[in-house]
């Protein structure tokens, strides 16, 4: 397990530099993708629910530090993130679970509950209109990276992976 | 007892991890301006830029051919602008050596690149490959040859971060450049705004927006953008004035750094200002 978590760290790296230097191309209006986000829920759905949520933990601790954002925000939604993920976590089931549109809907609900709470501690401003907030700051954000993530678990070895 | 403990712990560990790391998460929310905070976070965006301004170079060099193409066309409009400016510039000169006004516009220029960004709705951030070394010092102002981008925040010895205006944490003063009406510009999440105009005030769409000479923050006159709409709303006493920024403020990959911070003589005067003793 712990060279797994080593791993999911490792992977960081260049998912993090991915995110951060190539993702402006794919940009529609501020709106991106979130790889990292995938690639948390991916490892949550992997190794369980405690995996997922301190993996959420360190990850939103990295991505705060390293982009100079507001320090905490990331590491709490990415935390509820990883635990979120990590209750569609079960050995009977991940084959299922690792289906590209299964797993672009578990994307789907990570993303949209870590953007909004990214969201809130963000910006503490609460006289937008919240149903536009809702939509413009979790929705849209939410679709764009479940779609991305539906691609890359259709191109995805999945055998190898249940077999594992 | 500690059996007990450890049932408990078998039953709800996710349940408690998650708690735990939510207190931390908060904790380091409010903890941000932390010195030791601070220093961790310099070290941790340096040691990432590296690798983030190797890839920026490759993912570069493949736009350089239409950017080119580009900067021959503004290379030639610019051309003609800097003929005229030229010439208001003599004219200037002779006219301020004639009232003997002290020259202050002659502000040093650091380049950089945009070597990573970090995009969402609320709070861009871009790192430059440009830091300490060249002199950068956070509260300088980053601009393009459009306009004004950002504000330099944190900075390591060859890497900054800077603030764009895409940034719900900046807050500029600016002024109306016809009407000379001043206002806070700030990044809502959606649309850059200006607050704290009232319905009396001159303000017309299309207006171009600088930053105000009374900024503490940015204390000389860069173009920011124009006005897009006015939103006369009867139940407040403030307009609603939604601003277009000059410069491109996702696909931008070159900046400057403006050679210069707060005067911290005016920031000193300002604080006795308020000193009761």
């Amino acid at each position: 397990m712990r060279t797994e978590f080593l791993y999911s760290l490792i992977f960081f790296v260049p998912v993090f530099i991915i995110q951060t230097t190539l993702v402006q191309f794919i940009t529609w209006n501020a709106i991106a993708p979130n790889f990292i986000l995938i690639l948390l829920v991916f490892y949550s759905v992997k190794n369980g629910q405690l995996y997922g949520t301190i993996l959420g933990f360190v990850y939103g601790l990295l991505f705060d530090l390293i982009t100079g954002g507001l320090l905490g925000s990331a590491m709490l939604s990415n935390t509820i993130a990883g635990f979120l993920a990590g209750y569609f976590s079960n050995e009977n089931k991940r084959h299922i679970f690792f289906k590209p549109y299964n797993f672009g809907l578990i994307v789907l609900l990570c993303s949209i509950i870590a953007s909004i709470i990214y969201s809130i501690f963000s910006t503490f401003d609460f006289s937008t209109n919240i149903i536009t907030s809702l939509f413009e700051d979790g929705l849209l954000p939410g679709l764009y990276t479940s779609f991305v993530a539906i691609i890359i678990m259709y191109f995805y070895p999945r055998r190898k992976l249940i077999e594992s | 007892m500690l059996k007990i403990f450890a049932i408990f712990w078998n039953k709800f560990k996710e349940y408690i991890v998650l708690v735990i790391l939510i207190i931390a998460s908060l904790f380091a929310l409010s903890n941000n301006n932390n010195s030791a905070v601070k220093n961790v976070r310099t070290i941790a965006f340096s040691s990432f830029a590296v690798f983030s301004n190797i890839v920026s170079d490759i993912t570069s060099s493949t736009s350089i051919k239409n950017e080119n193409h580009k900067l021959r066309k503004m290379n030639a409009k610019l051309m003609l602008q800097v003929n005229l400016l030229r010439e208001y510039g003599i004219e200037n000169q002779e006219l301020k050596r004639l009232l003997l006004l002290k020259d202050t516009t002659s502000f040093p220029l650091i380049s950089a690149s945009v070597v990573s960004k970090s995009l969402n709705t609320k709070s861009n951030t871009f790192t430059l490959n440009s830091g300490k070394k060249e002199g950068v010092k956070p509260g300088m102002p980053v601009v393009n040859d459009m306009g004004f981008i950002g504000m330099v925040y944190t900075v390591s010895d060859n890497y900054s971060i800077i603030r764009t205006l895409r940034n719900v944490d900046l807050h500029i003063t600016v002024k109306d450049e016809r009407s000379r009406v001043n206002a806070i510009l700030a990044w809502d999440g959606d649309d850059l705004i200006l607050t704290n105009i009232p319905k009396t005030s001159d303000i017309k769409i299309g207006d171009r927006i600088v930053s105000s000479d009374i900024s503490t923050i940015v204390p000389l006159s860069l173009p920011l953008g124009y006005i897009t709409s006015i939103n006369n709303s009867s139940s407040d006493i403030f307009n609603r004035v939604k601003i277009k920024s000059f410069a491109d403020l996702i696909s931008v990959e070159n900046v400057f750094i403006i050679k210069i911070v707060k005067s911290v003589q005016v920031k000193k005067l300002q604080l006795n200002f308020y000193n009761k003793d």
